[in-house]
């Protein structure tokens, strides 16, 4: 009886706790210091503009992912969105300049529908997130082969193009991330924000008090399909062209990324900001590993190590406070 | 709200007004133009002395022909160390997908490389990035997988000769009207479909009748479970067209229901196939795909940093080098293969790596 207490206990504490919120941010310091101290070139332009480049699909995934986490829910399938996203706007596209307009739209049109699929089988139908969006991540990926069976097609010059430039000797990318923070100041004045943030804190007091919990939470999905639905148009920009097989790991990078970021898994407690910062340490962990010498076969394995690094800080800086 | 809104507002017109200011990245903020494949160290600049250093990008590991493609670029690399002409052979080799291999490149180029070897994971999902490389003045080399980018130069074999190859065999033995099951790799891979397209023609045109086409992962494991489900679904089957990395399998299979002898396989130029093809008296063929292809290229890439450039005669459109296939393994000259390669494990893959001065011939 008291094992099943405290087993209990330890998984609302797992679940619950969270990094500080300044967390990801010094995390994000350590892994650029140490990035700048492996690599005399990492502030070069092209270091900096390529490194950003990396981070974009991962950042707007993460903060898609963080908002239904916040929200008390789960997106596995949020990787498998970005990929049909992409393989979308780049079939509408069909590399003419003239359609890129179009193909932003079909993106984002694209993720949104998906992020309504799983809203309304989580919100409306009540399944469990985990499950449901594992099984929604192979529809997605079935749809995905089925609208680009073979991997092809170019990606108008000018989104591959703007992708590398740089503006007022400023990346591009780094532009975009900047984008995406700001997007969230303006996203989390919003009284579905504020819905979200009381839903997933607590789902009977947050009914209690109005909120209309079950189109929050649905909406919880479509938000983060229309992020997922940006990072398969900044995929596209970082290949070139069409490929179905892409994004499958993002889903458990975005969930990684999302507890580094400080972000309790349990719901309710975070900012996306922070898993801005999660997906930035997470892919310069990954290169850090590279540039130390880390041999590539133990990578998945050190990065693993990482991310489980972050959950066990997390866990003891909650054990202090109490 | 309406204030932050237009705050932001503002502010992306300010970047967009700032646009007049925009430059393409580029190391020195310069943009140099795409090398192409016979000016590589050319343009103005000396060709440099080295020590140079190459990285190595594969995206797929865990199967022996990678394994084995990774040691033959590593040996092949080892004498140009001593010399003091290659500094450093850096390697990113792990399982992936294009956007961890778009990465793995971006490593490479920060690294400051001056070649890079790819076992590609898509035909174009990294002209992208392969553009960068070239900006940079980076040799880029596609092994085992042809890309479409045109900075970068292909040298491997002609894949769809390859399957071609085993299929015209395939159909000649069942002969017309007979009944085939297919075992192919990951469909929509490139390397798979090129194959494919190859093999279906070859064996329709000997009009064999294709009963139906699975995907075995070229993994044994898979092959071998999906040939016994064919076998059970199937009772009328005369022969199998499979891949390499799966025929081992899919002879297993077949070993176990005791048809070994019944359905022709086709086979794969590997210890492990060739093993049970003596032991079971087997009919077959096998054609090399050579991991070697990797170290080819390497000896490619030492010759060209030092300046030399492909002979135009050696290259196909402007950017393929295709190496030449083995001799056909076949009932006969197997015993004369497999003499030399029978100590070997059974997870060798049957190889073929043009040496330094083979090279040296097809350079400038």
């Amino acid at each position: 009886m008291t094992v099943r207490t405290d087993a209990g206990d330890a998984l609302r504490r797992l679940t619950t706790t969270h990094l500080p919120s300044w967390m990801p941010w010094l995390l994000l310091l350590v892994a650029v210091a140490l990035s700048a101290t492996l690599r005399d070139n990492f502030f070069s332009q092209y270091s900096i503009s390529s490194t950003f480049a990396t981070f974009v699909p991962l950042v707007l995934v993460a903060v898609g992912q963080a908002i239904v986490i916040i929200g008390g829910g789960l997106d596995l399938s949020i990787g498998a969105v970005a990929a049909l996203s992409s393989v979308v706007a780049i079939t509408v596209m069909g590399g003419d300049d003239g359609r890129v307009l179009l193909g932003v739209l079909a993106a984002l049109a694209t993720g949104m529908a998906c992020g309504a699929v799983n809203g309304l089988i989580v919100a409306g139908l009540r399944l469990q997130p985990l499950i449901t969006t594992f099984a929604t991540a192979s529809v997605f990926g079935g749809v995905t082969l089925w609208v680009l069976p073979t991997p092809g097609g170019r990606v108008p010059g000018m989104i591959t193009g703007t992708f590398r430039l740089a503006i007022v000797g400023i990346p591009v990318t780094v532009w975009l991330v900047l984008l995406v923070a700001a997007a969230w100041f303006l996203l989390k004045r919003t009284r579905l924000m504020r819905h979200i943030y009381a839903m997933g804190g607590d789902p009977a007091a947050a009914y209690a008090s109005l909120v209309p919990v079950r189109r929050s939470q649905a909406l919880s999905y479509v938000l983060a399909g229309a992020f997922a639905g940006l990072a398969g148009l900044a995929i596209l920009a970082n290949s070139g062209s069409g490929d179905p097989f892409i994004g499958g790991a993002m889903a458990l990078d975005s969930v990684a990324a999302v507890v580094i970021g400080g972000i309790a898994l349990r719901g309710g407690i975070g900012s996306p900001l922070g898993a801005i910062g999660g997906a930035m340490v997470l892919s310069l962990a990954s290169s850090i590993l590279f540039f130390v010498g880390v041999p590539s076969t133990y990578r998945p394995l050190a990065e693993g190590l990482v991310v489980i690094a972050a959950l066990a800080l997390s866990a003891l800086s909650d054990r202090r406070k109490t | 709200m309406r204030r932050k809104f237009g705050t932001v507002l503002a502010a992306l017109t300010a970047v967009t007004l700032g646009l007049a200011a925009c430059s393409t990245v580029g190391e020195d903020g310069e943009t140099t133009e795409p090398t192409g494949t016979s000016s590589a160290t050319e343009g103005g600049e000396e060709p440099a002395a080295g020590p140079f250093t190459i990285g190595v990008s594969n995206g797929f590991v865990g199967s022996e022909y990678r394994t084995q493609m990774i040691q033959d670029i590593e040996e092949a690399a080892a004498p140009y160390q001593e010399e003091g002409l290659l500094e450093d052979l850096v390697l990113e080799n792990a399982d992936t997908d294009v956007n961890g291999q778009i990465q793995q490149v971006r490593n490479l180029i920060n690294s400051g490389v001056d070649a890079i070897i790819i076992n590609p994971n898509s035909g174009t999902a990294l002209d992208a990035v392969f553009q960068e490389a070239a900006d940079q003045d980076i040799l880029v080399f596609a092994i085992d997988q042809a890309v479409e980018s045109e900075s970068v130069i292909n040298v491997g074999i002609d894949q769809a000769a390859w399957a071609r190859t085993s299929a015209e065999w395939l159909a000649e033995q069942v002969g017309e009207g007979g009944n085939v099951v297919v075992v192919n790799g990951i469909s929509g891979h490139p390397a798979n479909e090129a194959r494919w397209n190859a093999a279906k023609e070859a064996l329709e045109a000997g009009g064999v009748n294709i009963l139906t086409t699975v995907d075995g992962g070229w993994d044994q494991t898979t092959g071998q479970q999906q040939m016994t489900t064919l076998l059970s679904t199937y009772p009328e089957i005369d022969g199998v067209w499979t891949q390499d990395g799966m025929a081992q399998g899919v002879l297993q299979a077949l070993i176990e229901a005791g048809k070994q002898n019944d359905v022709i396989v086709s086979g794969e130029a590997r210890g492990g196939f060739m093993r049970l093809w003596e032991e079971h008296g087997l009919d077959s063929v096998a054609v090399v795909n050579p991991p070697g292809t990797g170290a080819t290229a390497l000896h490619f890439a030492m010759g060209m940093l030092q300046g030399q450039t492909i002979k135009d005669d050696a290259l196909t459109d402007g950017h393929n080098v295709v190496l030449e296939l083995e001799p056909t393994i076949t009932n006969e000259n197997f015993d004369e293969v497999w003499a030399e390669h029978k100590d070997k494990p059974d997870t060798y893959v049957l190889d073929s790596i043009l040496s330094k001065d083979e090279v040296g011939q097809m350079l400038e």
